[in-house]
């Protein structure tokens, strides 16, 4: 936390070519680490896709990168639940290692200067208020 | 119970892999809990027990039963 | 036609408490409360064989057999919470040892208590669970009531993740306390009324070894206070104190290859009865195609007689048992379980046959002729909603 967010650079699951961290710079980003097999994972989806519908225009993104081991798992995810932020995929392990994550589902909140301010591990439905009053106050500076 | 005891601390500060979290999907099956049908696990104990002298040892023993 | 009371009751006995309180939960991950609500129902059909002519008085008998209905549903509750509700409804008629005599030739025999007994029972038990950052812990209380036997338990248990998540620490606490009430009828019981109270407490650790495998270790100690003589039974002189030790450990390993799941479960039991058992349960939970599962398992149990069960009576005994569970012997048994997913529902269907056999035990003792065998059949329907 404070520190700049780690590189991330990887393939799109759902279209051609990859997506960067870097290019999203500027904006509010919240890297969300999941696996289709992680319960909370599921109860996230929902709610990141609802902030980034409201608070998308005020410069929020999300970036969901799935570590599922199966690609055929993920993807059977995703049919069930779409969202319309950019969801990329790491087979190898190497981001959740460079950001330390401790637990399924770990959120990183990136401020507009690329920086991680605030990390959030597991998910429950009531953390969508806290984390929406994080973001606008990320979004204001 | 000795061996048990020293079996327990070996496993616990043995050489386990590191097991990452984004690692564990597999460990998050269904077929790989301690219980995969808890209704019918629940109904062998409970008829193991009352044919058998020994109950317990999964966990605590709860209300009884005058089972026959 | 009406049945004479006295052998109505005949078949409730409490020679242990046994409804088990499993935590729910002791996979990898402890802390999550359950996604969806989930509900489902079980009926299953246990039926023990025949008496043999040779090993009874009055020729070959029916034994026992029960009808059990399950309901179970679990639910999240806000944020924190789950709430768990199991009911089970049983059925039971049939006939079981009275006691136990010698024949002409010398051999002994069991006298059954004659057929048609019926009696019902019905358990309730609730469970609230609260989820907190690495763990959960849970509420349990279970209310089990028949014609002449009432128990009222409530349990406490906790389980909680090390900082990696590697590692998960749990423990249980239960109480139960046991009303029995014996109907009076022609045939004397040994009590008008009595009670029993059973203190348990568990321990457990479980680890994960690897990405596919994951074991776990467990110790309980039971305290059993009051009366645990069979108030129906002939003659049955039991202590009125039982002290138990288990200890137990568990291993799953997953197989890429075949897709299937390897479960093997130990468990050593000792008491001061002078009780000692192995139980050993292997099962194979093996994935197929179109989201079927099929699961052989055996199990092999053995254990060694009280110190104070005999076939025939002996008055100079302090303690005297003729009850074929405290006798030395060993069992087999095997199933196989068949899952089918579709949708959002689950079927279930097994079935299980139980042997048992004096010469089959590790521990040589007197051979009880009452030992029994059952077959055991169920189907379950689960439906989540998503």
């Amino acid at each position: 936390m404070g520190q700049p967010a780690p590189a991330v650079l990887l393939p799109d699951m759902s279209a051609a070519g990859e997506v960067s961290l870097e290019s999203l710079r500027g904006k509010v980003v919240y890297v969300d680490f999941w696996a289709s097999w992680c319960g909370p994972c599921r109860i996230s989806f929902p709610i990141l896709e609802q902030l980034r519908n409201e608070l998308g225009p005020e410069g929020f993104e999300v970036l969901a990168i799935n570590v599922d081991e199966v690609e055929a798992d993920a993807r059977q995810f995703l049919a069930d639940v779409t969202v319309s932020y950019p969801v990329v995929r790491d087979a190898n392990g190497t981001t959740p290692l460079a950001f330390g994550v401790m637990g399924m589902p770990t959120g990183y909140l990136v401020d507009r200067t690329g920086v991680v301010r605030v990390i959030h591990q597991g998910f429950r439905k009531s953390d969508g208020e806290p984390l929406r009053a994080s973001i606008v106050e990320l979004l204001g500076e | 119970m000795k061996t048990l005891t020293s079996l327990l601390m070996a496993v616990v500060l043995c050489g386990c892999e590191t097991v990452q979290p984004w690692e564990r999907g597999i460990l998050a099956k269904e077929e790989m809990q301690w219980q995969t049908n808890v209704s019918e696990a629940q109904l062998r104990n409970q008829i193991y027990a009352s044919k058998e002298a020994s109950s317990g040892g999964a966990g605590a023993s709860g209300g009884g039963c005058g089972c026959n | 036609m009406s049945r004479p009371k006295d052998e109505r009751n005949k078949t409730v006995l409490a020679l242990t408490s046994s409804a088990l309180l499993l935590p729910a939960y002791q996979g990898a991950l402890a802390d999550a409360q359950p996604e969806f609500t989930e509900v489902g129902m079980r009926y299953s059909k246990y039926d023990e064989d025949d008496i043999l002519s040779r090993k009874a008085f009055g020729g070959g008998s029916e034994r026992y057999e029960i009808d059990v209905a399950q309901f179970h549903l679990l639910a999240p509750v806000a944020d924190q919470w789950s709430f768990a509700l199991d009911v089970a409804w049983e059925d039971m008629s049939g006939a079981s040892p009275w006691f136990v005599g010698e024949s002409a030739s010398g051999s002994p025999k069991v006298i059954m208590s004659g057929a048609s007994i019926e009696d019902t029972r019905t358990e309730v038990s609730g469970t609230t669970r609260y989820y907190f950052d690495r763990g959960n812990a849970g509420l349990n209380y279970t209310y089990s009531d028949e014609d002449d036997y009432t128990s009222n338990a409530v349990a406490v248990d906790g389980a909680f993740n090390s900082e990696d998540g590697l590692t998960t620490y749990s423990a249980a606490v239960s109480t139960s306390h046991d009303d029995i009430d014996p109907t009076q009828g022609t045939i004397p019981t040994n009590t008008l009324s009595a009670r029993k109270d059973v203190n348990s407490v568990w321990v457990g650790v479980s680890r994960i070894v690897s990405k596919r495998a994951l074991v776990r270790f467990g110790l309980s100690y039971t305290y059993r206070d009051g009366f645990l003589t069979d108030p129906y039974k002939g003659d049955d002189r039991r202590p009125d104190e039982r002290k138990e030790w288990a200890a137990s450990a568990g291993y799953r390993h997953f197989f890429d290859a075949p897709n299937a799941a390897l479960h093997v479960d130990y468990r050593y039991f000792n008491d001061d009865w002078d009780v000692q058992s192995h139980t050993v349960d292997i099962a194979w939970e093996q994935n197929l195609p179109q989201n079927f599962r099929v699961t052989p398992f055996i199990r092999y149990y053995t254990q060694h007689e009280a110190e104070f069960f005999y076939n025939l009576e002996d008055p100079s005994y302090e303690y005297f048992a003729d009850d074929y569970r405290l006798s030395a012997f060993g069992a087999f048994s095997y199933g196989l379980r068949l899952r089918h997913d579709f949708g959002d529902w689950s079927i279930n269907l097994d079935a299980e046959r139980y042997k048992t056999d004096e010469s089959w035990g590790i521990y040589s003792g007197e051979e009880s002729p009452g030992l029994v065998d059952f077959w055991r059949y169920g189907i379950g329907l689960d439906y989540i909603f998503r």
